[in-house]
């Protein structure tokens, strides 16, 4: 059987042969003094629906540049050429709706107001005959049906990328939480020497700056190496939220101490008093334990940290800042990816944790683009009827 | 660690070197502490009077660590129980709970651990 692409596939299926091209370049004269009036209804009634509207972050702006693009994207329906080409930046534009997290439905829903708008501008067209006129619209329905075929293609693709991560990440989770639990064991055994040995030394009075020295590195060393077994064994599985109102500077205050930065790493918190955030407060010190312990590898252990705790509207936010070189524009989209790492000894599992318990939260995680160093941002949406 | 009443204490971790440094760090306390590096050698070296205090891993070779505090107290040693682990899933806390330990996750936070067995 002849191998057929996407595009050729869904045009065969529907039966949208050279004469659908001609039928609608032939109807963009007649049509295009009116794509103004579709797309302003589009966009009317997206702002009706308080869903849809949801949609739109950006105001005013963002709807006036949507609009230009709406407008090629009716404009090359068209006017085709229907090839190849118009199928990569159709899909292109899907990417997009995914990479939104748009809806599904409000493609349909969408999709409906241009053909029914379109529609009504070719019926009630004089100039087209009954011939004309049935044929431009069959052909309308059936490169809108494709568009549809081709935006869900994108999201099918999008979903197909997410379960191959999620499969690999679950059996390198399993083959990594086996290893660190196997980990845990010899760990305790050096720490509890430690303690043993410190101890002894107390008991002989015995007093020597760089045995205290060794020992303190012993036992911060396998505190690293236990935290990092912690990541993975909470990568490896997904522990049940439990949030609760929580108030905010005891919280980041707790959080610093638990990161156990060293001193030359100065942090400074900016909580407006009677922050509450509306968070699980243990999985959520680990994300701000984690970028902690970022920004001091970031700055060579040395500089100084900015935490901010903050209400925006229903939302909890938390910024952490930090004065290091910054992330390089080209790796900025694949840092959070489990496995990925920018540091020579990174694990690649920090940030992939963070991002987790952020999406847990059905919140965000993203790196801000600042001037100086990196910014990350946590933002987290009220849970509904907690009423913080 | 405040020292408190002297106790006989049993622990037991198929690792013998955390299962030694265990015993060495709860002995400074003063309690008379013996070591297992199994349920059935720790079930060998029960004796009389029976161990106060049995601090086991939950995962041993053969024998449980929670089926080792239930074969104790089926044998009657009114046995003041804690269950070590470095799995913290929901599975192991419910089953030492259900066995009527207290359980301690690994790394092992002595101080706590110190306090359970003076408990």
């Amino acid at each position: 059987m002849q191998h057929l692409s996407f595009l050729e596939n869904v045009k065969a299926y529907v039966g949208f042969d050279d004469d659908a091209s001609v039928a609608l370049r032939g109807g963009h004269p007649v049509i295009a003094p009116h794509f103004g009036a579709i797309i302003d209804d589009f966009y009317d009634a997206i702002e009706a629906h308080p869903g849809a509207r949801a949609t739109i972050t950006g105001g005013a702006t963002q709807i006036q540049r949507l609009k230009g693009s709406l407008l090629q994207w009716i404009d090359e329906i068209f006017r085709g050429p229907h090839d190849q080409a118009y199928f990569e930046r159709r899909a292109r534009i899907g990417r997009v709706h995914v990479r939104i997290d748009l809806p599904q439905m409000y493609m349909f829903t969408a999709m409906d107001r241009i053909r029914v708008g379109s529609a009504e501008v070719i019926r009630n067209e004089r100039s087209l005959d009954a011939v004309k006129s049935r044929e431009l619209l069959t052909a309308l329905h059936k490169i809108l049906d494709i568009e549809l075929a081709i935006m869900l293609e994108t999201y099918r693709e999008d979903l197909l990328t997410k379960n191959r991560t999620a499969e690999r990440l679950a059996t390198i989770g399993q083959f990594a939480a086996g290893i660190g639990h196997e980990l845990r064991n010899p760990l305790g055994v050096i720490e509890s020497s430690a303690f043993l040995v410190t101890r002894r030394l107390e008991q002989l009075q015995i007093s020597d700056a760089s045995l205290s020295k060794h020992l303190e590195k012993i036992t911060l060393e396998v505190q690293r190496s236990n935290r990092t077994i912690s990541d993975l064994l909470e990568l490896a599985r997904s522990k049940p939220l439990n949030r609760r109102p929580t108030e905010a500077s005891a919280f980041i205050a707790r959080a610093v101490a638990a990161t156990g930065l060293p001193p030359s790493v100065e942090v400074d918190t900016m909580v407006p008093a009677g922050t509450i955030l509306d968070v699980d407060p243990d999985q959520l010190t680990r994300v701000v334990t984690n970028l902690l312990l970022n920004a001091s590898q970031a700055m060579r252990g040395s500089g100084r940290v900015f935490i901010a705790a903050r209400r925006e509207g229903n939302r909890s936010v938390i910024v952490v800042r930090d004065e290091g070189p910054g992330v390089p524009t080209e790796l900025r989209a694949r840092i959070f990816e489990a496995l990925f790492t920018t540091k020579a000894k990174g694990n690649g599992i920090g940030l992939a944790l963070c991002r987790r318990i952020c999406e847990a939260h059905q919140g965000t995680i993203t790196l801000d683009s600042s001037e100086v160093g990196a910014s990350f941002r946590i933002t987290i949406p009220d849970q509904s009827g907690l009423g913080v | 660690m405040a020292t408190g009443s002297r106790r006989k204490i049993l622990v037991v971790d198929d690792n013998v070197g955390l299962a030694e440094n265990i015993a060495e760090i709860l002995g400074m306390a003063g309690h008379v502490i013996e070591v297992a590096a199994s349920a059935e050698e720790a079930l060998s070296k029960v004796g009389s009077p029976p161990p106060d205090v049995v601090v086991t891993d939950y995962r041993l070779p053969g024998i449980s660590g929670a089926a080792l505090v239930r074969r104790l107290r089926q044998d009657g040693a009114p046995v003041h129980a804690i269950i070590i682990s470095a799995h913290t899933d929901d599975g192991t806390v419910e089953d030492a709970r259900r066995a009527g330990a207290a359980f301690v996750a690994k790394p092992i936070d002595f101080v706590a651990l110190g306090r359970l067995v003076e408990g």
